[in-house]
């Protein structure tokens, strides 16, 4: 059950260094492909992004996800913070506002904070409760503008 | 990919439907490196058991990723502005011995429309409403995007 008391809390912020082949490796696995030639060349190719009008390689549009599971430790020290207990947990939603462009070499630094605590009545279910975390991260790069804004919805069922 | 202009879009206009492959126990792994998202619950069946489940299931972020590749086949990946998606229900992957009868509940179809023009921070911007479903009808994710067309 989460804690409620949890609610405003901020988490240490994390980094995460953006490499070129990690952009790759990530394009390649939403894709379902084994070779980076299979996907874009704008997720590998220097050239071929910059061609294209991209200051270098960018990633694909969820690579973010990367930035707290890798750089942040990952999920568990945040559900062991927050009490949720992983056999119950569901990904409920997940939102991300693109504010500035990503490029390799870049360094990213995540700050999340808890958002917001709810609970809902289940449908099939009177009396029993899902409860609802939404957690709001800011992403800014080595320079400091803000490149991302995302927010998770965790679910316990 | 076409050029697509604002001016060349109207509300109600479909994106183009994509249909990923059917998603494999591999894929999942692929992901979970890429991603560093190791949950057991997404490659160790002796894990899923102890719940009861039948099997592993798919990173709802992988379902979000292919349903992001949808949309970046259809428009530039630049012009994405916001990405939000809910996660309405969980993907088995197919199962190699048996892939005729379960490929359908791994095979993920993303379709998607236009539902508003407008004009946002100086740019000209369009929100299409998207799905995601398996083969048999099952709906995955439900979510919008805005994009930024020239």
């Amino acid at each position: 059950m989460a804690d409620k008391t949890k609610l405003g809390m901020e988490f240490p912020p994390y980094t995460f260094e953006v490499e070129k082949g990690k952009i790759a490796e990530f394009a390649m696995a939403v894709s379902q492909k084994e070779s980076k030639d299979q996907v874009k060349a704008i997720y590998w190719d220097s050239a071929a992004a910059k061609a294209a009008g991209y200051g270098d390689v960018v990633p694909s549009p969820t690579f973010q996800t990367c930035f707290a599971l890798w750089g942040g430790g990952g999920l568990m020290p945040i559900l062991q913070t927050l009490s949720i207990n992983l056999g119950r947990l569901l990904h409920g939603e997940e939102e991300y506002e693109y504010l500035a462009p990503i490029h390799p070499g870049d360094v990213m630094t995540g700050k999340s904070k808890v958002v917001s605590m709810y609970d809902k009545e289940k449908k099939d279910k009177p009396g029993k409760f899902m409860e609802f975390t939404v957690l709001e991260t800011e992403i800014r790069n080595q320079r400091g503008e803000l490149v991302i804004r995302s927010r998770s919805t965790l679910v316990e069922r | 990919m076409a050029n697509i202009t604002f001016a060349s879009v109207n509300v109600g206009d479909a994106m183009p439907t994509f249909t990923s492959d059917p998603v494999t126990r591999t894929h999942m792994v692929r992901y979970a490196g890429a991603s560093g998202d190791f949950n057991p619950l997404h490659h160790d069946e002796t894990f899923v058991k102890m719940f009861g489940m039948p099997r592993v299931i798919s990173h709802g972020m992988l379902i979000m990723g292919i349903t992001g590749r949808a949309i970046t086949e259809w428009i530039e990946d630049k012009s994405l502005r916001k990405f939000s998606v809910r996660f309405a229900g969980m993907t088995e992957p197919v199962d190699l011995h048996d892939f005729e009868n379960t490929k359908q509940r791994a095979t993920i179809t993303v379709t998607g429309k236009v539902v508003e023009k407008f004009e946002e921070a100086g740019e000209k911007r369009i929100r299409c409403e998207i799905q995601a479903a398996d083969g048999l009808g099952a709906v995955k994710i439900n979510g919008s995007f805005v994009a930024a067309l020239p």
